[in-house]
């Protein structure tokens, strides 16, 4: 048995961790790369959404590399995502390609819970009684790195604006994760944490600086991946902006988890509520939080707010519609960033440039 | 009974399906009832989002209607089917209309959630009423009248599509010909077509299309000469009815000598069979109805199946891969499919080639079949 799953930021890191600590032997798929992009593009319809085509790229390519077992979250209504799996698998067997699947329950709930009993009745077969008895550990593992990636990817946002050699933080930040996914004890991942924090923090920076603030929005998989994004979040932080977002795992895995006590989840209660004033029900997916982080984003003082979408995603088509009102009635400025497959990295980057200079214009009128 | 005011339904999206039940209800509480005239014109198409057709079409119609109505009917239609639920878009629709028409009219958006437990369409449209200032008991006399006269209206309807205009299919006053007129005299759709020409104030191109075409006798010569290819029209009921948006498609397939068949031919558990099997449940009905009705018909029955679809509509984008890929996995269908995709640049021309070269090719097949029925 060969487990893999697909990339999403800086997921691979505490998936591996998961694996690596129980013993359960995986394949990494290829950093996402224009081939994936293109393997994904070539099977399947040109009107589904970015995510979908990336994530069977990878598939693809971790299947042709001899992975037999896919690990993939699972989602529910109304958003396409929760269908990616009744529709990959259908594209993989027509490609003659083998594999097994276990969903991740998207709800802690006890029919997902038989569900995934079902499921993994086989593959509990192939595991040592030793891949089951570490496999907790492994979990704690994986959330420990995930959270470390969190603080250092946060820190990383923080300082960026202010670095005084371009792109050094993005260098100070990959070394940082790098010695976290090299972790293999907890006391090491400790170390390696510590380490990474003063790495970001040693950096010379500009304290004169005042950044913009900036709040990214949007869809989840948009936000959190540097690679579909083409990485807005560090492309703006090197233009002078601390960039706030919302969306990271441990929030979807607390709110699927449905512990909402978190700071975090019930900030997005704080979002949820501030988005009736424009949206009359729940859409689903992200679409109100967008919305919503929008509207208190303004009332908190921010400067603007860049909202990421994929191409023809049905909730965020709905938030971009009235983000464009939001941001009239609010006087913030609101980019909407659509992504598909096509090479669009030089655009965004003279959007966002043209983006940060209305800022600057904003803030010497003010 | 006075009349109380008017009130403006958009001619889109779930219009195409249940607007007879929605017009009843209001003329049950006196109101007046006025739908958008169509579009025709692409420039006339407001792109106040980023959407599909069909939901750029509603703004459309809504925009068009704001001034001449004191409210707008827009339902938030979450669910429609007791388990399972509509696409997201339809959740904001009345959002982005209010956004659309700058709060300048009101707008009737009660949510109808069939999902909930008691009899929720019910306490839907009562709470519409209650809106309008109806009492609890006329709100259900309105309803229950209303639902009805839906039902009669449903009881025809596979016939109605084959043989009242597109433009006319929803008016309720249009009465569907009976079959015997219909096959012993010959052309009949000339009558109430020109009828509603006036009505309508002269409907447009495309309906001028389709009267000439109830003047052509193809349709009465194919039924004595050859029977009519059986093609199932599947795809949303916007996507196939709202002539706006696939160009009176119908027309062109009736003027083909075509009889066209619906997924409302099929009972509940006829599509529940095709699609229960599934690893993972769709929870869209309308994703379900399509799906579970393309497979319906692909396995027979019928001489060619016609899939209509909207670009950028997300739910056909995910199940057309899904049916594509399913059917060559299973070793594939012998009856043709054809995938139509329509936005607001899609002409007529195109589309007469591709249904022409469609009929061709069924016809083919057909004939082949009845030489020589081991080739098939």
């Amino acid at each position: 048995m060969k487990v893999t799953f697909p990339h999403l930021g800086s997921m691979h890191i505490f998936c591996k961790a998961i694996a690596e600590t129980a013993g359960i032997p995986y394949i990494l798929p290829p950093e996402t790369s224009r081939k994936t992009l293109t393997l994904g593009v070539l099977h399947s319809n040109e009107s589904i959404c970015l995510p979908f085509k990336i994530i069977l790229g990878n598939f693809i390519e971790a299947l042709q590399m001899g992975a037999d077992t896919i690990v993939m979250v699972g989602s529910g209504p109304p958003c396409r995502l929760g269908l990616y799996d009744l529709v990959q698998k259908v594209i993989l067997e027509d490609m003659g390609l083998h594999y097994r699947w276990l969903t991740i329950p998207p709800r802690l709930s006890w029919k997902a819970i038989w569900k995934n009993h079902e499921e993994t009745k086989e593959l509990r077969k192939e595991l040592s009684a030793k891949n089951i008895l570490f496999f907790p550990y492994g979990l704690w593992m994986g959330w420990k790195k995930m959270m470390a990636c969190e603080t250092l990817e946060q820190l990383a946002m923080k300082v960026r604006p202010m670095e005084i050699k371009k792109g050094e933080t993005q260098k100070r930040l990959k070394k940082a994760l790098s010695w976290v996914d090299e972790a293999k004890t907890s006391s090491a991942l400790e170390e390696a944490l510590r380490k990474g924090k003063a790495l970001l923090q040693e950096m010379e920076q500009d304290h004169s600086r005042i950044p913009f603030r900036v709040a990214i929005v949007g869809e989840l998989y948009t936000v959190m991946d540097p690679y579909i994004n083409r990485g807005v979040e560090q492309k703006l932080g090197e233009l002078g902006v601390e960039v706030t977002r919302t969306s990271w795992f441990s929030t979807h895995i607390l709110r699927s988890l449905r512990r909402n006590k978190a700071d975090r989840a019930s900030e997005r209660v704080r979002f949820f509520e501030a988005s009736k004033a424009y949206l009359g029900y729940d859409v689903g997916a992200e679409c109100n939080i967008s919305i919503g982080e929008a509207i208190v984003r303004s009332q908190e003082g921010y400067d603007g707010v860049v909202h990421l979408m994929p191409f023809a995603c049905m909730p965020e088509t709905t938030a971009s519609g009235i983000l464009t009102k939001v941001g009239k009635d609010r006087n913030i400025p609101i980019l909407t960033v659509i992504l598909d497959e096509q090479e669009i990295e030089g655009r965004i980057q003279t959007l966002l440039e043209a983006f940060v200079e209305m800022l600057e214009w904003k803030r010497r009128a003010a | 009974m006075e009349e109380k005011g008017c009130i403006g339904i958009p001619r889109a999206l779930m219009f195409y399906r249940y607007s007879p039940l929605w017009r009843a209800f209001f003329e049950g509480l006196g109101w007046r009832v006025m739908v958008s005239e169509g579009v025709r014109q692409k420039e006339k198409i407001i792109y106040f989002e980023d959407s599909c057709l069909p939901m750029k079409l509603l703004v459309t119609h809504a925009v068009q209607l704001k001034d001449q109505v004191d409210h707008l009917f827009i339902p938030r239609l979450v669910s429609i089917h007791r388990t399972y639920i509509m696409c997201p878009k339809f959740r904001g629709a009345p959002d982005i209309v209010r956004l659309a028409t700058e709060g300048n009219v009101s707008i009737i958006d009660e949510t109808v959630d069939l999902r909930k437990g008691g009899i929720p369409l019910l306490r839907s449209f009562l709470k519409m009423g209650e809106k309008l200032g109806a009492s609890r008991r006329e709100s259900r006399r309105a309803f229950r009248e209303a639902e009805t006269s839906f039902s009669k209206f449903q009881k025809d309807w596979v016939d109605r599509i084959n043989r009242v205009p597109t433009r006319q299919l929803f008016e309720m006053d249009v009465p569907t010909p009976q079959t015997k007129n219909y096959t012993q005299k010959v052309p009949p759709p000339l009558a109430p077509a020109r009828r509603t020409s006036s009505l309508a104030g002269g409907g447009g191109e495309a309906f001028r299309f389709s009267s000439s075409l109830g003047g052509n006798p193809t349709a009465g010569v194919c039924k004595d000469e050859k029977p009519p290819l059986r093609i199932a029209f599947v795809g949303h009921p916007y996507n196939l009815f709202d002539i706006d948006i696939n160009k009176d498609l119908l027309a062109l397939a009736k003027s083909l000598g075509m009889e066209i068949m619906t997924s409302d031919l099929l009972s509940e558990k006829e599509i529940d069979r095709e699609v229960s099997g599934l690893s993972k449940e769709i929870y869209w009905s309308s994703g379900r109805e399509i799906v579970g009705s393309l497979f319906h018909f692909l396995s027979g029955g019928v001489d060619g199946v016609v899939f209509l679809t909207s670009f950028k509509c997300g739910i056909d984008a995910l199940l057309q891969e899904f049916i594509k890929r399913r059917l060559k996995v299973r070793g594939g269908s012998s009856i043709p499919l054809l995938i139509l995709s329509f936005d607001e640049h899609t002409g007529r021309e195109g589309l007469t080639t591709r249904l022409e070269a469609f009929r061709d090719v069924v016809e083919e097949r057909k004939n082949s079949k009845s030489e020589a029925p081991a080739c098939a």
